[in-house]
């Protein structure tokens, strides 16, 4: 049998010239509402002085984490990693779009599909991958910058480009029990072990990951609902099992008043 | 509740066989309703919660449900299926025989009074082994721990329901409720169920209450259980029969009068 498969993608940095050809092969598969998109081409702006000027663009998706934050945080397991293929995926039949993955993810790949109020990301085109397709928006990459394969797999082009590659990069997430272990290598550019955007539409600077974030109601249920639930049912527990005992240690008769 | 002990035997075989209705035909259908919903939801609502993050639900139980149902949706699918059925049913029994059942209910058997206050400061101690030889006040209908439960029992199944709706029609609602949907349903479903283990004890195992159980399918408990564990109610019961004796005599009387007139 052959090993697990590990989906994941290679990303050539000095290939990627910002055209976002991919954000709409995407959105067209995927039946992406016009609002939003599942795949993100972030600008890190202009770097170094001139004349030596650098830009950089980093395609960014979902990660497909082997360790992800948001699967954790999902109360029912509507969205998972699916064990045969490594891919973070959501059921959207079971998920009743409460968002708490939505803040859980570091990498900000999700987001909240507010017309089927249910939450959407990138399945890497499961749909696609699982008849032999690349996914669309690897399918339809210009410049070749963005690169899909089974990571396990020495022969696939994913892991070809991966052993040529002059410098590798993974946005790796490590903070106390977190250590997502990214499942995206960015290739041939220096983004570093996070990426400042300098967002162009909103005007900000946003850095990526970002730390999970964790709502009140999620972590309410955590730290004093818990408790407090395993306490009330085990004394309760505990009364009917003293008085069982006794009445089974004392005996009963039919005629007991 | 000494107040029974020294009943003669004649009096005390009487009472034993003498019966009293202490439910009615919708109290019991709806309590067996609520049992079949409660035996199906509970088990099924578990296994949903996964999160590793809560450590409520042991792995094997979420995966036993997941396949007995075909996957996460399908679980989640039954779960709220029987739900939305068990909330139906008891809102449209309770609305239904609202004025006729609910109203005196609510207003005879749920408050609270001294004598509850009473019970709940003595019984206790009691069970912890204090004032052993202390006398309990009489009860109602129900005695104050179950009328207390009853308002635990009636909140939980109000947010559980209310809770239920808004994470059933998820398009409907926006995420923040979604999220504050979940905290309320299961602190509501573990308040209930920490007194369920005690109601079933009691109502099922222990001796003493044997006859409570019966009557959640008669309908009838016997006047001596009446008499030693709700005496107030037993009085109560004691005087609507003089009162309907009195009726008959009043009503024999009358129509001797008017055979006698003829």
């Amino acid at each position: 049998m052959a090993a697990k498969k590990r989906y994941g993608f290679v990303i050539d940095l000095a290939r990627c010239i910002d055209c976002r050809a991919c954000l709409v092969a995407c959105s067209v598969e995927n039946n992406v509402p016009m609002n939003h998109t599942r795949i993100w081409v972030h600008d890190l702006g202009v770097q170094g002085e001139f004349p030596a000027l650098t830009r950089t663009f980093v395609p960014w998706n979902c990660m497909h984490c082997e360790h992800p934050p948001c699967t954790e945080v999902c109360v029912s397991g509507a969205t998972y990693k699916n064990e045969e293929n490594g891919l973070v995926l959501v059921d959207q039949e079971a998920c009743i779009g409460c968002g708490f993955c939505v803040d859980a993810c570091p990498y900000d790949v999700r987001y909240l599909d507010e017309k089927r109020g249910v939450v959407d990301k990138c399945n890497a085109c499961l749909q696609r991958v699982e008849v032999g397709l690349m996914p669309a928006c690897v399918a339809t990459c210009v410049g070749s910058s963005r690169l899909f394969g089974d990571l396990n797999d020495p022969a696939s082009e994913a892991t070809r480009a991966l052993k040529d590659a002059r410098v590798i990069h993974r946005v790796d997430y490590e903070k106390g029990d977190h250590d997502t272990d990214p499942n995206i290598y960015f290739i041939n550019g220096n983004i570093g072990e996070s990426i400042k955007i300098a967002h162009p539409v909103m005007m900000d600077e946003t850095s990526l990951p970002r730390d999970p974030q964790y709502t009140l109601s999620m972590e309410g249920w955590k730290k004093i609902l818990v408790p407090a639930i395993a306490a009330g049912i085990g004394a309760s527990f505990l009364v009917q099992a003293i008085y069982f005992t006794k009445q089974l240690v004392v005996g009963e008769k039919e005629f007991d008043e | 509740m000494t107040g029974h002990k020294n009943i003669p035997l004649e009096e005390r075989r009487r009472l034993r066989e003498k019966k009293y209705k202490k439910h009615n035909l919708a109290n019991i259908l709806t309590h067996w309703f609520n049992v079949g919903s409660w035996l199906l939801l509970l088990p099924t609502g578990i296994a949903i919660l996964s999160s590793p993050r809560l450590g409520l639900s042991p792995q094997w139980m979420q995966d036993m449900f997941r396949n007995l149902f075909g996957g996460t949706a399908n679980l989640i699918r039954f779960h709220y299926s029987i739900g939305l059925t068990w909330t139906f049913v008891l809102s449209f029994n309770i609305l239904v025989g609202f004025r006729r059942y609910f109203v005196p209910f609510a207003a005879h058997r749920m408050l609270l009074d001294k004598d509850d206050i009473e019970w709940l400061k003595v019984k206790p101690l009691q069970m912890l082994g204090f004032f052993k030889d202390k006398q309990l006040p009489p009860q109602d209908a129900y005695n104050a721990g179950q009328k207390l439960y009853m308002y635990v029992v009636i909140l939980g199944t109000v947010g559980i329901m209310f809770s239920g709706i808004i994470m059933t029609f998820n398009k409907v609602f926006p995420p923040i409720l979604k999220q504050i949907a979940q905290p309320i349903h299961w602190l509501s479903v573990f308040a209930i169920v920490a007194g369920v283990i005690i109601h079933f004890y009691m109502g099922a195992v222990f001796p003493e209450e044997k006859e409570a159980f019966f009557s959640m399918f008669s309908g009838k408990v016997s006047a001596w259980y009446a008499r030693a564990h709700h005496e107030k109610w037993y009085w109560e019961k004691v005087k609507e029969e003089l009162e309907w004796e009195e009726e008959v005599e009043k009503e024999v009387k009358h129509t001797e009068e008017i055979a006698a007139a003829d």
